[in-house]
């Protein structure tokens, strides 16, 4: 299973609404319930933010990655959202994130869940990807520009 | 013209490498040959994760001793697959970057045929995206078997006496 492959329009939110942390978290797991990902709200959004708690998954240059795993999904799980206006997410270069990079997997597939963890790490290197994504205008484009297409 | 002697299936927890070992076992079964089944513990990309900050140390050791599991649980799986259809089971696990792991083990063995799962439907232009196992089948100097179609080698599988 590759990260492209969950892709598509329907875990994709552009903009996202939130305007702190706790919000953009709850809002990245309600694009999940939304798409019917997941039934368990709650044990998925507990389970980001025990993460969270531990330390920030805001990266740099306004990526975030946050991820955790539980046994309310039984496959990996994207959900992608972009605030092009920013959110503080207490990232390591105190800049606002703009890019949600948000996956929950299942306990017992952790050998997908880090690769699909350093697909990111990859893709968000190029900095012009990262621009065109959070300018892009709808979940269509964005789909897209990661499938390349 | 010679048949394959030892055939290795990559098992990496997803339902398309089951597909991929299904097909495998038939393979070892009909040509008689050995069958490796080889999981790797991805750590190259945990140092990745770790590197990036996207992974805490102890969050590094957690999931590795998942994979450690995983990989125990999975091989154990194929290997009772193999049982059943009278095919005998040789389990690798191995450390590090997996497309690497897999040539290595490739060229260790003298392996004749290696069989994967599924690749990725829909493949980005983008380099960034290419995974482990596309590299390992580029790199490898044996011939490589992607197995396909879920049910029809399930049914190959199923057929088997």
């Amino acid at each position: 299973m590759s990260l492209i492959d969950l892709v598509q329009e329907k875990i994709v939110k552009i903009p996202l609404v939130s305007t702190d942390k706790a919000d953009v978290l709850r809002e990245l797991v309600q694009i999940l319930k939304d798409a019917g990902e997941i039934e368990d709200y709650d044990a998925v959004l507990r389970a980001i933010c025990e993460r969270e708690e531990k330390l920030s998954t805001g990266l740099e240059s306004g990526i975030a990655v946050p991820h955790g795993k539980t046994e309310a999904v039984s496959t990996l799980k994207l959900a992608l959202g972009i605030a092009p206006q920013g959110i503080d997410f207490a990232s390591i270069d105190r800049k606002p994130s703009q890019l949600f990079f948000m996956l929950v997997a299942p306990p017992n597939q952790s050998g997908p869940h880090v690769e699909a963890l350093a697909e990111i790490v990859k893709l968000v290197q190029s900095k012009a990807f990262c621009r065109a994504v959070t300018a892009a205008k709808d979940a269509h484009e964005v789909v897209e520009l990661i499938k390349g297409e | 013209m010679s048949t394959p002697r030892k055939i290795l299936v990559y098992v990496d927890g997803t339902e398309q490498s089951i597909t991929a070992a299904q097909y495998a076992i038939c393979m070892a079964s009909y040509f008689k040959a050995d069958l490796i089944a080889l999981y790797v513990i991805n750590t190259k990309a945990m140092e990745d994760l770790l590197k990036a900050r996207i992974f805490l140390q102890d969050e590094q050791i957690e999931y590795e001793h998942d994979m450690e599991a995983d990989a125990q649980r999975y091989l154990n799986y194929v290997n009772e697959l193999a049982i059943k259809k009278g095919v005998s089971l040789i389990q690798r696990s191995s450390r590090g970057s997996v497309h690497k792991e897999i040539v290595n083990l490739v060229d260790e063995q003298n392996v004749d045929l290696l069989v994967i799962g599924e690749l990725a439907r829909i493949r980005s232009r983008r380099d960034e995206l290419y995974d482990e196992t596309e590299r390992a089948m580029r790199m490898v100097s044996c011939s490589v078997l992607i197995a396909k179609d879920e049910d029809k080698v399930w049914q190959m599988y199923e057929s088997l006496v």
